[in-house]
């Protein structure tokens, strides 16, 4: 793959007039302060020798220039390949391995390879997951009487270890992905999660979006956490009403009413839970009187019956097919793959994807990653899960039990799986995430130092085989794909020549590793 | 009713100040080296307000229910709306009755420390440092959770441009409280919560009696110092982020989180919230500089079961009102000068649905306390009702007061910032008295 520049204007992006909210970033020389107390530290080697290339900044004179929602960084002048870069977005971290199979394949031949997971063999995670947390294969009738905590634990240290260790990577970046998008929290539903994460999100994470929206309208657990199986028809709840319109499909600008929600609430009402966890519809819940929803009419029923239930699919078939639905999916899409500031060319484009192959997952992914597109997309701040599975490839440690870094995420890092309360899923947000750096920096040290044989070990012998300039060679391809900053590279070599060159001193420089702002993004 | 002038949109306020000279005392000179450059040119206030208060804004996420915090007992609609899950007046037999504020107005018992009425908020109240605003909340009628405590958090409704928090301006806009303060203001959260966004020299701690990079202490200076140099070479709004925490890693080193004693035997709930405002009692009494911090509780979205009197509403009232009577025992009636505020973005439907639960309303209640509040009431502009003619859209309390107008008049006596009209743009407040 040939180096691509990122100032070529190759993108169809390019071709339109930047949003106000789309303008590159600027150089960070703002906060003069702190930076004079940066200048206070002693320099590591020749870490300030390189400038980095950056897009040439507008002037910015608005109210507050450095504060702007989803900042537009660009990326690192090492990060010269497109290949590469596709690797970044595709997977949870650019490991030796990840980047050696990307360059077998090609450009076209890796996305191909990923897209169709079903056909790259994981059955080492397969049997490594079916072994160690058993109960996520059981029904809901069976995990009713399970120890709720030992199934949180299990959908958690599950979904890590999948995300870090899988060989289907985009596959599970799609499943994170809709797993924000129809958020729910493990304390409020319980056990009826394993059955929502593995028979709606995993099963369409890269099927047809209007499967998978049906899906989660059918999943008792969404019906209980929006408590739809609260709502009746002598007083309809419109939480799930509220929410399948403004988070899932048509989006908060999505041209519906708050009329539209209290309709749409009486037309689902009847969409209950029974027993442990089965979806029904009772008919004896069901408003059988007239509604309209955004246009939508509905006429009243004579009678409440089982078919009452089809005036609910006829507005589920209605929101799928909605404009604004695709767009707004494609939007959310382009957000998480490629860029925080996705133009409206961009928006268009893969919106008449969704259109044309009826909200095929697949076709979009594909469609936003374009090299082009990815040449000259800005970087994305890993959030603490992705920076965790992004530790756990680069480590490659030794498993004996997961409890260590599901604790860190639930304790430190900030990202406790399925535990974010509201149904707008963890923010996907650089200011929202940029200041809680120190935990990471907290956790970097526990992950390289580890070396229990009842936990998790990190296995040094390979960094300390040769020089310490071989052990940085090693760290670059391992944890940065072979293209880590020249600043940082030369501040780990200046660290690690700083003592002994034993056990310790390469831990430190794994943790510093971790730590480094380039492992920070993707 | 206070209505927006978006063609007068306090702009013309703005413009006025930033033609105006920026004030150079010698102190605000001193200070200004610790000020990004990008800062607007807005007033200084020239005495240094050493003497200002430290705020601490807590925001009840989920749309926090009005009518059951401080319900209206004497409004009859208020029990007809509210079959299952209304308050019991004062004046009943019922041993989960309310406790009376004034003629009108009453806590529930999770609001009181339980029945004796001698707990939680209501010694601040009695002693008139706790003001209850009602009816009050934001004019922009979103009943969307997202969108409504953005617009609350930023200050400002339906503004994609303006990303900045109130409080991050506020921030912003006035000289640090200590000109050396390496950590000015922190979120209790895990992301910087939206009201502090723009604020210098902020972060959010999860967890401030924990922040270490750990490790063996012998390299950590120099582990420190990478990143430090590592970073100095990343971008906003990472830049500063990570010079800032290396910074505060060094601070809260210095400070014994472990061994507090409160004051007043004061007793924080083990609880997120509990635990939240016991860390930021340490650090406001550890005088590091800490002139803000943004404090959450969520459990407020009681779509069903809600319970007021003894389930999941009982229980989260009660920790609202224990962790913050804590605080009022432990800091402010020590004598410290700090204001609290507690907002949420909506209320909810003066009716409860079929699940004993309510739906996404409108007008609310929010709180102010500390020794510089005019406490003791519960103010309004004027009580709108309960019958179904009386409410927005037939369903909810209406809003008589913007919560805008509440803080404007905080920013101004007790933060001594004059500088509302960059505070909240477009917003020209209404003052109600609410400070001392």
């Amino acid at each position: 793959m040939a180096p691509t520049s990122p100032s070529t204007p190759a993108s169809p992006a390019t071709s339109d007039a930047p949003t106000n909210a789309e303008r590159p970033s600027r150089r960070s020389f703002v906060f003069l302060g702190a930076l004079a107390a940066a200048a206070l530290v002693p320099k590591a080697g020749k870490a300030q020798g390189k400038t980095r290339k950056r897009p040439v900044a507008e002037p910015v004179d608005s109210e507050f220039p450095t504060v702007r929602q989803n900042e537009s960084v660009a990326a690192f002048s090492e990060w010269e390949t497109t290949l590469g870069r596709l690797v970044r977005r595709a997977s949870y971290g650019a490991t030796a391995a990840e980047v050696a199979k990307a360059n077998q394949l090609g450009f076209q031949g890796y996305i191909n390879y990923q897209l169709n997971y079903t056909r790259i063999d994981d059955s080492a995670v397969d049997t490594a997951v079916a072994q160690r947390w058993p109960l996520l294969s059981q029904t809901s009738d069976a995990l009713f009487s399970a120890d709720s905590n030992t199934v949180r634990a299990q959908l958690q240290e599950s979904t890590i270890y999948r995300a870090a260790f899988s060989q289907r990577q985009l596959y599970e970046r799609m499943v994170e992905f809709w797993s924000d998008h129809f958020n729910q929290d493990y304390d409020k539903v319980g056990y009826l999660l394993v059955a929502d994460q593995r028979d709606v999100i995993r099963k369409h994470a890269l099927g047809k979006f209007p499967n998978l929206l049906k899906a989660s309208a059918h999943s008792a657990s969404m019906m209980v956490y929006l408590d739809q199986t609260a709502s009746t028809n002598k007083a309809p709840n419109q939480n799930y009403a509220r929410e399948i319109m403004e988070l899932h499909t048509l989006g908060v600008d999505g041209g519906y009413t708050q009329d539209d929600v209290a309709e749409l609430s009486r037309v689902l009402t009847g969409w209950r839970v029974q027993g442990r966890g089965q979806f029904f519809f009772d008919p004896t819940k069901h408003d059988i009187g007239a509604k309209t929803v955004m246009g939508v009419t509905i006429p009243a029923s004579p009678s409440q019956t089982v078919d009452g239930i089809n005036e609910g699919e006829k507005m589920l078939d209605f929101l799928v097919n909605h404009p604004n639905t695709m767009r707004f999916i494609a939007t959310k899409m382009l957000k998480w793959l490629l860029t925080p500031n996705p133009t409206e060319t961009q928006i268009a484009a893969i919106a008449s994807v969704y259109k044309a192959t009826g909200g095929d997952i697949k076709a979009m992914v594909r469609a936003i990653l374009n090299d082009a597109w990815l040449a000259a997309a800005p970087m994305k701040l890993k959030r603490p899960f992705h920076f965790l599975a992004s530790s756990l490839r680069s480590t490659a440690p030794t498993i004996v039990s997961m409890a260590t870094f599901n604790s860190q995420l639930n304790n430190n890092l900030g990202q406790s799986l399925f535990a974010w309360d509201t149904p707008d899923g963890y923010p996907d947000k650089i200011e929202y995430w940029a200041g809680n750096i120190v935990p990471r920096w907290n956790y970097a040290t526990v992950v390289s130092a580890l070396n229990s044989q009842t936990t998790a070990a990190v296995d040094t012998t390979a960094y300390r085989a040769g020089s310490p300039d071989a052990a940085v060679d090693l760290i670059d391809q391992n944890f940065f794909g072979g293209e880590m900053p020249l600043v940082t590279r030369n501040a780990l070599l200046a660290y690690v020549k700083a003592g002994t060159f034993n056990d310790t001193r390469v831990r430190e420089a794994i943790g510093l590793a971790i730590s480094a702002n380039a492992f920070q993004w993707y | 009713m206070n209505e927006q002038h978006p063609d007068d949109c306090g702009c013309q306020e703005y413009n006025e100040l930033s033609r105006r000279q920026f004030i150079t005392t010698s102190a605000v000179g001193a200070s200004a080296a610790f000020f990004p450059a990008w800062l607007p040119r807005v007033v200084m206030s020239k005495a240094f307000a050493s003497d200002r208060d430290i705020i601490v804004s807590v925001f009840m996420r989920g749309g926090a229910d009005g009518l059951s915090l401080v319900a209206p007992f004497a409004d009859a609609n208020y029990y007809t709306s509210r079959s299952t899950i209304a308050i019991p007046r004062p004046d009943s037999t019922a041993a989960t009755k309310g406790i009376a504020l004034d003629n009108f107005f009453m806590f529930p018992q999770a609001m009181t420390g339980g029945a004796a009425g001698t707990g939680g908020l209501m010694p601040a109240f009695q002693l008139q440092d706790l003001l209850v605003v009602h009816a009050t909340g934001q004019l922009n009628n979103s009943r969307s959770h997202f969108d409504a405590q953005r617009y609350m958090e930023v200050g400002k409704p339906v503004d994609p441009t303006l990303v900045t928090g109130w409080l991050g301006r506020h921030l912003a806009s006035i000289p640090p409280l200590k000109p050396d303060a390496p950590l000015r203001a922190l979120g209790v959260s895990n992301g910087l919560q939206k009201t502090l966004v723009g604020a210098p020299k902020t972060l959010p701690i999860a967890d401030p009696t924990n922040y270490s990079v750990g490790g063996a202490a012998a390299t950590q200076p120099q582990r420190l110092a990478f990143m430090q140099s590592d970073y100095a070479a990343s971008e906003e709004p990472l830049h500063s982020a990570a010079l800032d925490a290396t910074n505060t890693v060094t601070l809260l080193k210095t400070v014994n989180f472990a061994g507090y004693k409160t004051a007043n035997n004061a007793v924080y709930p083990n609880s997120s919230f509990g635990r939240a405002l016991r860390s930021v009692a340490v650090l406001i009494k550890s005088d590091v500089g800490i002139e803000a911090a943004q404090v959450d509780i969520g459990g407020w979205d009681t779509h069903s079961g809600q319970d007021p009197l003894a389930g999941s509403m009982f229980r989260t009232m009660q920790d609202f009102s224990n962790s913050l009577g804590a605080f009022y025992a432990d800091v402010i009636a020590m004598g410290y000068n700090v204001t609290v505020v507690a907002v949420s973005e909506f209320g909810r439907n003066v009716r409860e649905n079929g699940s004993a639960g309510t739906d996404h309303g409108r007008g609310t209640v929010m709180f102010a306390m500390g020794k510089g509040i005019n406490g003791g009431r519960v103010i309004m502009k004027s009580w709108p009702g309960l019958a179904r003619e009386q409410l927005e859209s037939g369903q909810d309390l209406k809003v008589t007061i913007d919560y805008r107008d509440i803080l404007a008049e905080i920013v101004q006596r007790r933060l001594a910032n004059p500088n509302l009209g960059f505070v909240f743009p477009s917003w020209t407040p209404t003052t109600f008295g609410v400070t001392r």
